[in-house]
C-alpha cells in the first residue's frame, strides 16, 4: 500500500524557497519600493494636512487649522457638499441607466450582445474630460442641440455648466462599471436555483423579485460604490463642466495652482480620502455579510427571454444608451474634422486643418506620454507581478497590509496622489519636482493595482504543485519563476500591462499637478487647448487619443484571450 | 393526490445540431403507478435527465404526451404543475435561511402564517433538520443541503417528487446512507417518485421499477430482478451488474434451439435465447452468430471439473466476495467468476476448469 504524500492546502513547499537568496532579494526591493513610493508620499501628505502651510512637520506644529476651514469657509463647505451630492446623483443615474441594460444583455436573447458589451468599454477608456467638453459642444450656450431645440421646439434648454452637466457626464462615463459587473453576476447565476423556484410555484416575475435581484444585490452595491468613489475623485469633468460648481478635487487644484497651499490641499485631500474610505468600508461590510457563493452550480447559463416584445425592447434600450454614451466621442470626432459648424446638426464643411495644426505641436506631447506611460508600465509589471506572487501564494503574514498598500492608491483620486507626490518630493532627501521620474512614479502608484489584481488572480489559479514539481526536478526559485510561473501568468501580466499603458495615456488628474514644461503629456495638451477655448484642435488630439487607446485595449484583450469587457471586471 | 399516476407516451426531444436535428430523447413511453418509486437509469447523455426535465416542464417536448392522472400536462407551465423537484446541485436559495428555503413554496401559495410555520416545522422534523432552521446554505454540509432540498420539494405536498441525480455530489458512504433514507421517506409518504441516476447499484437498491436508457431511447423497463435476470439487450446486461460475454457460433445454422459452439469448441445450449435488435446485430463480427452472457456468480469454477480449460490470472478479495479473473480460449476477454467461498486447489497463476450452467446462460443472437 503506497504511503500518501501529505498534500496541504494551496501553499507550495516552504523549505526549498526560503533558503533561496533570490526570493529574499526581490522581497527586500519590493518592500523598499513600497515604503518609499507608495507609503511615504501618502503618509507625508497626510501629515502635511495637520501642519500650517510652509511650516515643517513636527509635533509642536500639529494643528487642525487646515481642517477648520471646513467649518469656517463657505467655499470648503460647498465643495464638500457638492462632491457628495454630485457623487450620489451620478451613481444613481449611472445605476438606473445600467441595470436594465445589464438584465437585457444577460437574460434576453438579443443579437450582437457581444458588440454591446464591447461598446460599453469605450466610455471607460476615453478620458472622461474629453467627453466633458463634447457636452459643451452639444449643450453649451451655442451648442448644437441647444440651438436645434430652440429653433424647432422653442424651448431654451438650461446651460450644461454646473451640476446637471457634471452629473450627466460622470454618469455616462462610469455607468459601464455597473453594467459590466451586474451583467457578469446575472450571467454567472446558477440556473438551477431559478428553476427550483419555478418548480416551487413561482412565476417569472416572482423569481425576478425574490431570487434573481436579491442575489445580484451585492454586485449592484459593489458597482455603485465604485462609481461613487470614481465620481468624487474625478477632476477632469467638474473642472471643464463645473463652472462655479466646485467639488473637492477642483478645490484641491485651486489651492495648489492659486496659492500653492500644500497644507490646505492636503487637508482637502484627506477629507476626500475619508469619503472614499467610508465608501470602501461599506463595500467590505457588504461583501462580508452577504457573500453568496453559488459553488457547485452548473456551468449552463440561465435561460433567456425569447419573446419578440422582450427582444425589441431590450435592443432598443441598449442601443439608445450606447448611442448616448458614445455620443461625446462621436461629437469630438466630428468636431475635429469640422470646418464651420454653426450649431447645425452636422458640420457645414469638413477640413483637416485642425489635424494639420496640431500635428506639429503633437510630436512632443505624444512622445512624452508614451515614454512616461511606458516607464510606469515597466515598473508596474515588475513590482506588480512580484507582489501578486507574494500575495497569491500567501507567503507573507501581513498579506492584508500588502493588498491595502497597493489597492489604496488605486481608488484614491488622481489629484490626491498628485498632491502626495508634490509634497513628498518637493524638498527633503529626494527632490523630484519637475522631473520625468516624479510623473512616472505617480503613474506607477496609481496603476500598479491593475497588474497586481490581474496577475494575483491568475497565479491563484495556477496549481502551486507545478512549482513544487519544478523544484523537485532541481530548479532554483528564480528558474522556476522564469520557466514555469511567468510563462503561465504571461497573458494576465500582458493584460494588466496594456491596461495600465492605455489608461495612462489619457491620465490628467495627477499629471496636471506634476508636469513641467519639458514633460507635457497629451492630456495636458488637450486640457490647455480646452481652457484656451480651442475646442476643434483639442478634439483632434482627443480623437487621436481615444482611437489609440481603443486599439491598444483591443490588442490587449486579444493577447490575453478575453473579450474587452472581461478585462475591466 | 400525492400518489398520482404518470403516463408518458412517445416523448421526443430534438435539438438543432450542426448538421440537422439531434434527438436527445426518442419516442420514450412508460407508465408510473401511484406511489411507485420509478428510476430512470443510464450512462451520461442517454436522455434520462432531459426526460425528467420535460416531465417537470423545464424543457419543452418536441412531440409526445405527458399525463398525470389522466390530465394532459403539455400546456401547463412548470410553476403550476405542483411537482416537487430535487436538483443534483441542490440549488438552495443562498440568501435565505433553511426555514425560508423550505417555506418558499408555501408562501407562494399564499398560505397563512401559522400554517406555514406548522408545516415547515413538520417537514424539517421529518428530515431531522429542526436544529438547522436558522442557518444559511453556505453553512451546511453536503448531506444537510441535500435534505433541505428534499424538504423544500415536499413541504407543499406535491403530486409527484422528481429527483435528478441527487446523490452524485456526496461521498460514497453518505450516498449509501442517503439513498436508504430517501427510500424510507418515500415509502412512508407513499408519494409517486421519479428518480434519475447513472449508478446502477443505487438504482437496483431502491427502486420499485427501473427504466434503462441508452442513446435517447428507452431500452427496457422492469423490476430490478427482471432486468438483472432477463436483460433484453447486451447493453442492459452489461450495464446492470457484471457480465461475461462469450462469442458463439450456432451449432446448426439457422436453428438456435440446437445450441452454440464457443470459441474453444465447447458446446452449450443456453436455456434462454434473445434476438438482438438491429443496432446490436450490426456490432457483431461477421463470423459470430451471437454472444452468450453468463453472470460471474453463475460460472462454476473448479480445479478438476469443467469443459473449458483456463488459467487463473488474478484472485481478488472484494468485501464478502472472491473474484477470480481467468483467461481461456472460450473468449478473447478474461472471464470473471465470483464466489463467496474460495475454490479449493485453485490459485493465481494455476490452471482450472469452468462450467457454464445452461439454465443461467443467455444467448443473444442475430
Amino acid at each position: 500500500m503506497a504511503t500518501t504524500i501529505v498534500s496541504g492546502g494551496e501553499t507550495s513547499t516552504r523549505t526549498g524557497v526560503e533558503r533561496d537568496w533570490m526570493a529574499w532579494a526581490l522581497g527586500i526591493v519590493v518592500v523598499l519600493i513600497a515604503a518609499m513610493f507608495l507609503i511615504y508620499p501618502l503618509v507625508n501628505a497626510a501629515l502635511l494636512a495637520f501642519v500650517k502651510n510652509g511650516e515643517p512637520v513636527s509635533v509642536a506644529n500639529l494643528t487642525f487649522a487646515n481642517f477648520a476651514r471646513f467649518f469656517t469657509a463657505a467655499s470648503y463647505q460647498r465643495a464638500l457638499w457638492n462632491s457628495m451630492y454630485s457623487g450620489v446623483a451620478a451613481t444613481l443615474l449611472a445605476t438606473a441607466l445600467a441595470l436594465p441594460m445589464a438584465y437585457a444583455v444577460a437574460r434576453i436573447d438579443m443579437p450582437y450582445r457581444g458588440l454591446i458589451s464591447a461598446m460599453t468599454v469605450v466610455p471607460l477608456i476615453s478620458p472622461p474630460f474629453i467627453g466633458a467638453y463634447a457636452w459643451i459642444i452639444l449643450l453649451g450656450k451655442n451648442g448644437t442641440i441647444t440651438q436645434w431645440v430652440h429653433a424647432y421646439i422653442g424651448w431654451t434648454l438650461p446651460a450644461i455648466y454646473g451640476p446637471p452637466g457634471v452629473i450627466l457626464a460622470l454618469a455616462l462615463s462610469y455607468f459601464p462599471y455597473v453594467f459590466l459587473i451586474v451583467q457578469g453576476a446575472l450571467a454567472a447565476a446558477d440556473r438551477h436555483i431559478e428553476e427550483a423556484a419555478r418548480m416551487a410555484g413561482a412565476s417569472r416575475a416572482r423569481i425576478l423579485g425574490t431570487i434573481t435581484l436579491p442575489l445580484v444585490l451585492p454586485a449592484i452595491a459593489a458597482a455603485m460604490l465604485i462609481v461613487f468613489i470614481k465620481s468624487i475623485g474625478d477632476f477632469g469633468v467638474p473642472s471643464i463642466l463645473g463652472g462655479e460648481f466646485q467639488v473637492l478635487p477642483t478645490l484641491i487644484y485651486y489651492q495648489i495652482h492659486g496659492f500653492f497651499n500644500l497644507g490646505a490641499a492636503s487637508a482637502i485631500a484627506m477629507v476626500n480620502v475619508l469619503l472614499t474610505l467610508a465608501a470602501m468600508a461599506t463595500l467590505a461590510w457588504i461583501h462580508r455579510h452577504r457573500s453568496f457563493v453559488t459553488i457547485g452550480g452548473t456551468a449552463e447559463a440561465a435561460p433567456r427571454h425569447t419573446g419578440l416584445g422582450a427582444r425589441s425592447f431590450g435592443n432598443a434600450y441598449c442601443w439608445l444608451v450606447i448611442v448616448v454614451a458614445i455620443l461625446p466621442q462621436i461629437v469630438i470626432a466630428l468636431a475635429s474634422f469640422a470646418g464651420r459648424w454653426p450649431g447645425t446638426m452636422l458640420p457645414e464643411s469638413y477640413t483637416l486643418d485642425h489635424y494639420r495644426a496640431v500635428w506639429s505641436q503633437l510630436t512632443r506631447p505624444i512622445a512624452n506620454s508614451l515614454i512616461l506611460a511606458g516607464g510606469a508600465t515597466a515598473l508596474c509589471v515588475v513590482f506588480g507581478t512580484a507582489t501578486a506572487y507574494a500575495s497569491a501564494r500567501d507567503r507573507l503574514r501581513a498579506r492584508w497590509a500588502l493588498d491595502l498598500t497597493i489597492m489604496l492608491p488605486f481608488v484614491l483620486p488622481g489629484l490626491v496622489v498628485g498632491v502626495a507626490y508634490l509634497t513628498a518630493f518637493n524638498s527633503g532627501p529626494l527632490v523630484l519636482t519637475g522631473t520625468a521620474l516624479i510623473i512616472v512614479l505617480a503613474y506607477f502608484t496609481r496603476r500598479v493595482a491593475f497588474v497586481f489584481r490581474s496577475v494575483a488572480t491568475a497565479i491563484a489559479q495556477i496549481d502551486p504543485k507545478l512549482e513544487d514539481a519544478s523544484t523537485i526536478c532541481g530548479a532554483s526559485w528564480g528558474t522556476t519563476m522564469r520557466r514555469v510561473l511567468v510563462p503561465l501568468a504571461a497573458p494576465a501580466i500582458l493584460a494588466g500591462a496594456i491596461l495600465v499603458f492605455s489608461t495612462l495615456i489619457g491620465e490628467i488628474s495627477a499629471t496636471v499637478l506634476l508636469y513641467s514644461a519639458k514633460w507635457k503629456t497629451i492630456s495636458v495638451a488637450i486640457y490647455e487647448l480646452v481652457l484656451g477655448d480651442q475646442l476643434a484642435q483639442a478634439s483632434a488630439i482627443g480623437t487621436i487619443t481615444t482611437v489609440m487607446t481603443l486599439l491598444l485595449v483591443l490588442i490587449a484583450s486579444r493577447l490575453a484571450g478575453k473579450n474587452m469587457a472581461e478585462l475591466f471586471r | 393526490m400525492a400518489d398520482a399516476a404518470l403516463s408518458v407516451r412517445n416523448l421526443t426531444k430534438e435539438f438543432a445540431g450542426r448538421s440537422g436535428n439531434v434527438a436527445a430523447v426518442r419516442n420514450v413511453s412508460f407508465d408510473v403507478g401511484g406511489g411507485e418509486f420509478f428510476t430512470m437509469l443510464g450512462p451520461s447523455g442517454c436522455g434520462k435527465t432531459t426526460t425528467l426535465r420535460m416531465i417537470a416542464g423545464l424543457e419543452r417536448a418536441t412531440s409526445g404526451d405527458i399525463e398525470v392522472d389522466g390530465k394532459d400536462l403539455r400546456s401547463v407551465p412548470p410553476e403550476r404543475r405542483n411537482i416537487g423537484m430535487v436538483f443534483q446541485s441542490y440549488a438552495l436559495f443562498p440568501h435565505l435561511t433553511v426555514f425560508e428555503n423550505v417555506a418558499y413554496g408555501l408562501r407562494l401559495r399564499g398560505r397563512p402564517r401559522n400554517e406555514i410555520d406548522r408545516r415547515v416545522a413538520a417537514t424539517l422534523a421529518l428530515l431531522q433538520l429542526e436544529a438547522l432552521s436558522g442557518r444559511h446554505p453556505a453553512n451546511l454540509s453536503g448531506g444537510q443541503q441535500q435534505r433541505v432540498s428534499i424538504a423544500r420539494a415536499l413541504v407543499y405536498e406535491p403530486t409527484m417528487l422528481l429527483l435528478d441525480e441527487p446523490l452524485a455530489n456526496l461521498d460514497a458512504k453518505l450516498r449509501v446512507m442517503m439513498r436508504e433514507e430517501i427510500r424510507a421517506l418515500q415509502r412512508r409518504l407513499g408519494i409517486t417518485t421519479l428518480y434519475v441516476t447513472h449508478d446502477q447499484e443505487e438504482a437496483t437498491a431502491v427502486s420499485d421499477r427501473l427504466a434503462v436508457f441508452d442513446g435517447g431511447r428507452l431500452v427496457q423497463v422492469g423490476t430490478p430482478e427482471e432486468i438483472y435476470a432477463r436483460p433484453r439487450t447486451l447493453f442492459v446486461a452489461d450495464f446492470i451488474g457484471r457480465a461475461n460475454f462469450l462469442p458463439a457460433r450456432l451449432a446448426a445454422p439457422g436453428a438456435t434451439a440446437q445450441g452454440v459452439v464457443l470459441a474453444d469448441g465447447t458446446s452449450l445450449c443456453p436455456q434462454r435465447q434473445v434476438r438482438l435488435e438491429a443496432a446490436e446485430v450490426a456490432s457483431l463480427p461477421a463470423a459470430e452468430d451471437g454472444t452468450v452472457m453468463i453472470r460471474p456468480e453463475h460460472v462454476a469454477l473448479s480445479a478438476t471439473d469443467g469443459e473449458i480449460a483456463c488459467r487463473v490470472q488474478r484472485v481478488q478479495l472484494l468485501g464478502g466476495l472472491i473474484r477470480y479473473t481467468v483467461r481461456s480460449a472460450a473468449s478473447p476477454e478474461d472471464i470473471l467468476v465470483e464466489v463467496t467461498r474460495p475454490v479449493s486447489d485453485v490459485s493465481e497463476g494455476g490452471g482450472a476448469f469452468l462450467r457454464i450452467p445452461r439454465e443461467d446462460a443467455v444467448l443473444y443472437h442475430r
